[in-house]
């Protein structure tokens, strides 16, 4: 039976109903395995390992350099995680059916982001405390939360678009981080700065510019990704 | 009048800064040539191959 | 492969000619700069080829849009064609602005906004051609290669911004408006002339180089399309 694919819009119930279909698989999936999520947990505890050992964190240096390194680590293990739930799309064919499926292909997307910034933000919430554990610095302020939130939605939202691509090409897994980290540039320099004002009590005054940047990009990478999922996947 | 220090030689700064730009562009219409030529070799040769073959 | 346009051999001499002219204003014609002498003339072949560059990046991320609308792979080859050539010239940039950089500031590199922002463009287009050549379906890579230049093309001036708001410790020096920066420098009427041209001349370059590439863009894909029908 040929799939019609005509203009007519799908009712916005059927768009929900397939994000969230798309979101639930993921998370079911990886609740049974736990691998992904195990994977880069334990990468980043082991990249904060590595930070503490290259550079020289004495309680002066920690105040201006604990965003950095925070941001460090979850870009690195971001791609981690971006690059295996993508991989394990076209391993296990999903992507294909997905397609089939009478339904906006950017359900997908949006499905796809929400799953890997659900475990972006898992980890993150868990690397938090232990950072905070290992330096004693109490990161558990609500204005930095909310700056990692930002971050990673930026993060995810690019990331998912440049796996989805990325995933097929020859060189795979190491294509991810060469295409992504470019382009995430201003995400980790607004987030950083953002970060950094929270960290040491500045006036929102002066955090508010970075917070702008990364709300600004946030809206128009999703957006522009939004537009462009399509010619991304198609066969 | 005012004492004022002599221009600083930096000239071999500047011929090292305009090498690298001739150098490069050379470089890069060379490789377009090269390429060009390759391609119109790689031409000659299928052409030959589809004319025996039909 | 068609012979070459009178048009474009015209321009090819063009091109050279006003390479050579403008080489003439930048290292002769222009005097010498009074506090950090003869280095200054690279800022003139600096700037031509960091504004040509721009505007092919800029031309890169419109074709992503006109291919990605249209589906016709002229525009990927006009694509590949901007960004290769602006690939290098800005390369160009860079090492000229390093080499500036250190007779001037004592610094091999600086952190400046400019520079910096070329630098991660630079990397950009790298990435660019690496994500296409992990490709082999001709379709699939004009539509991938699109997808990332428009990315990266609207990342690019973002990054800038947030360089220039938010790193605070590394000021605009490189060519920025105000001549009391250290290191930076007033530009007189010759000087103008001298930079003024070297920005027409790179123009008139790129534009030959261009039209070049696109030229062996088409015999590429005559090539890859030959291949396939006579091994098939």
């Amino acid at each position: 039976m040929a799939e019609q694919r005509t203009n007519s819009r799908p009712p916005k119930g059927n768009f929900i109903k397939a994000v969230s279909a798309v979101v639930w698989k993921d998370l079911q999936a990886e609740f049974r395995s736990r691998e992904l999520f195990s994977a880069m947990l334990v990468f980043s505890l082991l990249i904060i390992l590595i930070f503490n050992f290259a550079l020289e964190l004495d309680v002066k240096t920690r105040q201006s350099v604990t965003a950095g390194v925070l941001w460090a680590t979850f870009a690195f293990a971001g791609t981690l995680g971006l690059n295996r739930s993508m991989a394990i799309e076209k391993d296990r064919g999903c992507l294909d059916g997905l397609l089939l499926a009478p339904v906006d292909r950017s359900a997908s997307y949006f499905g796809k982001v929400i799953s890997n910034l659900a475990f972006m933000l898992i980890v993150e919430i868990i690397v938090l405390p232990v950072y905070s554990v290992l330096y004693n610095i109490n990161l558990f302020q609500p204005g930095l939360l909310l700056v990692i939130l930002l971050g990673s939605i930026g993060y995810v939202g690019v990331g998912t678009l440049l796996a989805a691509m990325s995933v097929q090409t020859r060189t795979r897994d190491i294509l991810l981080p060469i295409l992504l980290f470019p382009v995430v540039i201003p995400v980790l320099l607004a987030a950083v700065k953002a970060s950094t004002g929270y960290l040491e009590g500045l006036e929102f005054s002066e955090i508010l510019s970075p917070l702008s940047l990364l709300i600004a990009y946030d809206v128009i990478f999703i957006a522009v990704a939004f537009m462009v999922f399509d010619s991304v996947v198609e066969e | 009048m005012f004492y004022q220090t002599p221009t600083v030689d930096t000239s071999g700064y500047m011929i090292a800064g305009y090498a690298v730009a001739f150098i490069v562009m050379g470089l890069y219409v060379a490789s377009l040539y090269i390429r060009t030529r390759n391609l119109n070799r790689d031409m000659e040769t299928l052409e030959e191959m589809e004319n025996s073959d039909s | 492969m068609q012979a070459k346009p009178v048009t474009l051999k015209i321009l090819d001499v063009f091109s050279i000619i006003t390479l050579a002219v403008s080489a003439y204003l930048a290292l002769v014609f222009a005097p010498t700069e009074l506090v950090m002498g003869d280095v200054q003339r690279v800022f003139y072949f600096h700037i031509g080829t960091a504004w040509t560059a721009l505007l092919g990046f800029i031309l890169a991320a419109v074709l992503s849009v006109i291919y990605l609308v249209s589906k016709d792979l002229k525009w990927d080859r006009l694509q590949v064609a901007a960004i290769e050539v602006s690939l290098v010239f800005f390369f160009i940039t860079i090492v000229l602005g390093s080499i500036w950089a250190r007779p001037a500031w004592n610094t091999w590199w600086t952190w400046d906004p400019r520079l910096t922002t070329a630098a991660v463009t630079e990397l950009i287009y790298i990435a660019y051609f690496m994500l296409r050549q992990g490709l082999d379906d001709p379709e699939r890579r004009a539509r991938f290669g699109a997808v990332y230049a428009l990315i990266g093309g609207l990342s690019a001036p973002i990054t800038f911004f947030a360089i220039r708001l938010y790193r605070t410790i590394h000021p605009v020096v490189i060519g920025g408006n105000n001549p009391e920066a250290e290191g930076g420098f007033a530009m007189s009427a010759d000087m103008r002339v001298a930079f003024f041209f070297a920005l027409f001349a790179f123009t008139i370059i790129f534009i030959d180089l261009f039209w070049n590439r696109v030229r062996l863009g088409a015999l590429e894909n005559k090539v890859e399309q030959l291949k396939l029908k006579v091994t098939m």
